[in-house]
């Protein structure tokens, strides 16, 4: 019965309600669209980077698997020491560099030979490898994303290139200069940021692993099998990204807080009246406030599906604006999200469900 | 017969600013059970008080109310909440239905109310049938009449069944003809069903089916009349 008056009560101001739940919406959909774009773009990188074929990854000391901010390097000379050792097939250096100008994304400048040896070459949609020192390949998502032809002019790092090929996606980055271009646009001549190491055989993995760490002792390296896991892991524990998420999650709760609190606090004063009949009727304290605390419940729980709906409508906005972008949303984030709009819910109609129920009876039943 | 509600020394001073009013000064008042007690008086003299401070809805200044031996005047909101949920059904004027819901649900939440959730959707069919509101089972208090708001309004007061029923003008908002029907309901209830019954009224002829007869004039009790022995006797309305 109560139940029936909290919906009652909800649908009585069909505008109240629906705005209410809509920002607790919004607070929903700001998280988990934060959240599912830098998971899926975690993931997507993850698995490219699965997708090169290396057996070993070998980084400089200091590095950090977050690439992206990653600013270690070391000498390309350590590919020789590398491939002298039993069991090595190929060495590619690769330095990786995160590119800001038109667009934001990683930049890979590789070797085309030894890269070759390491993928089993690109597999190409249209046109070839490197002609010149000024030619870009990039992926065919890139190249749809941004609807980029063979013979097109790209901005990088602020040099022109010249698209030579377009590949399928999967193997590494989006976009790949030669390595010498890359050395000479970043300023650091004979060095990479990365080895991608590739064996004979599965079983030598472990044996090659412990060899690398004797000969190059501060060099961390990742068994590849298990390096998307790594990276995803880093990325999540990235403080700056974490920071942003996080502040992110406590502005959104404090949006829904704030809108449930002033449309709780705007009922309780529109229905002095109800509460004063309710009162009359014997009803206790605690009953009052629940009934205002039930109906912040609902309109939270209300919210939560609109934004649900928001996330996935903003999700279908956003791959339409730009195909590249990931969208992954962890399962957990539903869980948290909803929890989240619930308790500022909770917590919003909190202050004046409890003002409500202490209303003196006789000045409530006066109410007009 | 037993006594069901009883004040003693009941005063009730309202301090606004500097002023002082005693609405209700000294007032001690015995009601047994199955009296039928109408109060009359002049505007302003405290009969709204009275009510609301032997209803519970207001602590007095100074004195005490006993419903059914239980004291209702202690300070303790939860307490007087509590004795109200149990023992008191009010009627007011102003009909005071919950808006949002149906007639069915004003009903079902005054019994979920009393009885801590649970609730009897059966004694409630039963009761909108006496009413001949079986029709306007589903309808929102503003699709009502008057008169059918304010017999919904004393169904709720006492479906479940209070040790007595305080009404405060229950037909001031209402016509001739609506006021005589809402009377008789009234009556009935204290007849057929022994309903205690205090009721404030402004009208001669409604105070003329009550059993007993108090009059008020500045917060004070100045008159009581048994059945019979007051003038209204004679033009007792054929209810
Ligand atoms: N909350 C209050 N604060 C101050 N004075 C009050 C308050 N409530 C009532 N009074 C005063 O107490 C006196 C009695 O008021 P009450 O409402 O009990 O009168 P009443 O007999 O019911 O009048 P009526 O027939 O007009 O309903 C009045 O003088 C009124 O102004
Ligand atoms: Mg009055």
């Amino acid at each position: 019965m109560s139940a029936q008056l909290v919906l009652s009560n909800v649908v009585s101001r069909p505008m109240r309600s629906l705005a209410t739940a809509l920002a607790v919406g919004v607070e929903v959909a700001l998280i988990l669209l934060l959240v599912g774009l830098s998971t899926g773009m975690i993931r997507e990188n993850s698995r490219r980077m699965a997708g090169v074929g290396a057996d070993i990854v070998l980084q400089p000391p200091n590095s950090s698997l977050v690439l992206a901010a990653s600013t270690g390097a070391m000498s390309v000379k350590i590919a020789d020491l590398v491939s002298r050792i039993e069991g090595v097939k190929a060495v590619a250096p690769v330095y990786l560099q995160f590119n800001t100008s038109g667009g934001m994304g990683l930049v890979w400048g590789i070797d085309q030979e030894s890269f070759n040896r390491i993928t089993q070459g690109f597999i190409y949609r249209e046109g070839t490898g490197f002609q010149g020192p000024d030619d870009v390949i990039i992926d065919d998502i890139y190249a749809d994303g941004r609807e980029l032809r063979l013979g097109d002019d790209l901005k990088l790092m602020n040099h022109s290139f010249r698209v030579a090929g377009i590949v399928e996606h999967g193997k590494g980055s989006r976009v790949f200069i030669p390595l010498d271009t890359m050395q000479r646009l970043v300023g650091t001549p004979g060095q990479a940021t990365m080895m991608m190491i590739k064996c004979d055989s599965q079983s030598d993995i472990a044996g090659i692993q412990s060899e690398l760490g004797r000969r190059l002792k501060s060099y961390p390296t990742f068994d590849m099998s298990s390096f998307a896991a790594h990276i995803e892991e880093a990325n999540r524990d990235f403080g700056p990204l974490k920071y942003f998420t996080n502040t992110v999650v406590f502005i959104a709760t404090l949006i829904g807080f704030f809108i449930i609190f002033l449309s709780m606090y705007t009922a309780i004063t529109e229905r002095t009246h109800e509460i004063g009949i309710l009162k009359s009727l014997g009803a206790p304290q605690g009953y009052i406030s629940l009934l205002f605390l039930k109906e912040a419940l609902v309109l939270g729980g209300l919210g939560f599906v609109l934004g649900l709906g928001l996330t996935f409508g903003g999700r279908f906005f956003f791959q339409l604006l730009m195909p590249t972008l990931q969208h992954k949303l962890p399962p957990e984030w539903l869980l948290y999200t909803g929890l989240l709009a619930l308790f500022s819910a909770g917590l919003g109609a909190l202050y004046p469900a409890l003002r409500a129920a202490r209303q003196d009876p006789i000045e409530a039943l006066a109410y007009e | 017969m037993k006594t069901i509600l009883e004040s003693i020394e009941l005063t009730k001073i309202f301090k606004t600013g500097k002023i002082e009013v005693a609405a209700v000064r000294d007032v001690s008042l015995k009601v047994r059970e199955g009296e039928f007690i109408a109060i009359m008086g002049p505007s302003g003299c405290g009969k709204s008080t009275l009510l609301h401070l032997l209803g519970g809805l207001a602590t007095p200044t100074s004195g005490r109310v006993l419903v059914d031996g239980e004291e209702i005047s202690s300070g303790k909101d939860a307490i007087r909440t509590d004795i109200r949920r149990r023992k008191i059904g009010f009627v007011f004027q102003r009909f005071n239905l919950l808006p949002t819901l149906s007639a069915q649900g004003n009903l079902e939440i005054a019994q979920e109310i009393h009885r801590n959730g649970s609730r009897d959707p059966q004694h409630v069919d039963e009761i909108l049938n006496l009413l001949g509101l079986e029709k306007k089972t589903h309808h929102k208090p503003s699709e009502l009449s008057g008169g059918e708001q304010q017999r919904l309004a004393i169904a709720r007061a006492v479906i479940n069944r209070p040790a007595i029923l305080l009404a405060d003008e229950p037909t001031g908002n209402l016509d001739t003809r609506n006021s005589m029907v809402v009377l008789k309901m009234i009556q009935e209830l204290n007849r057929a069903l022994s309903q205690t019954i205090l009721m404030i009224t402004h009208n001669p002829e409604a105070a003329g089916i009550a059993s007993r007869l108090i009059e008020m004039r500045d917060g004070r009790i100045v008159s009581q009349q048994q059945e019979g022995e007051w003038n209204a006797t004679e033009d007792r309305m054929s209810l």
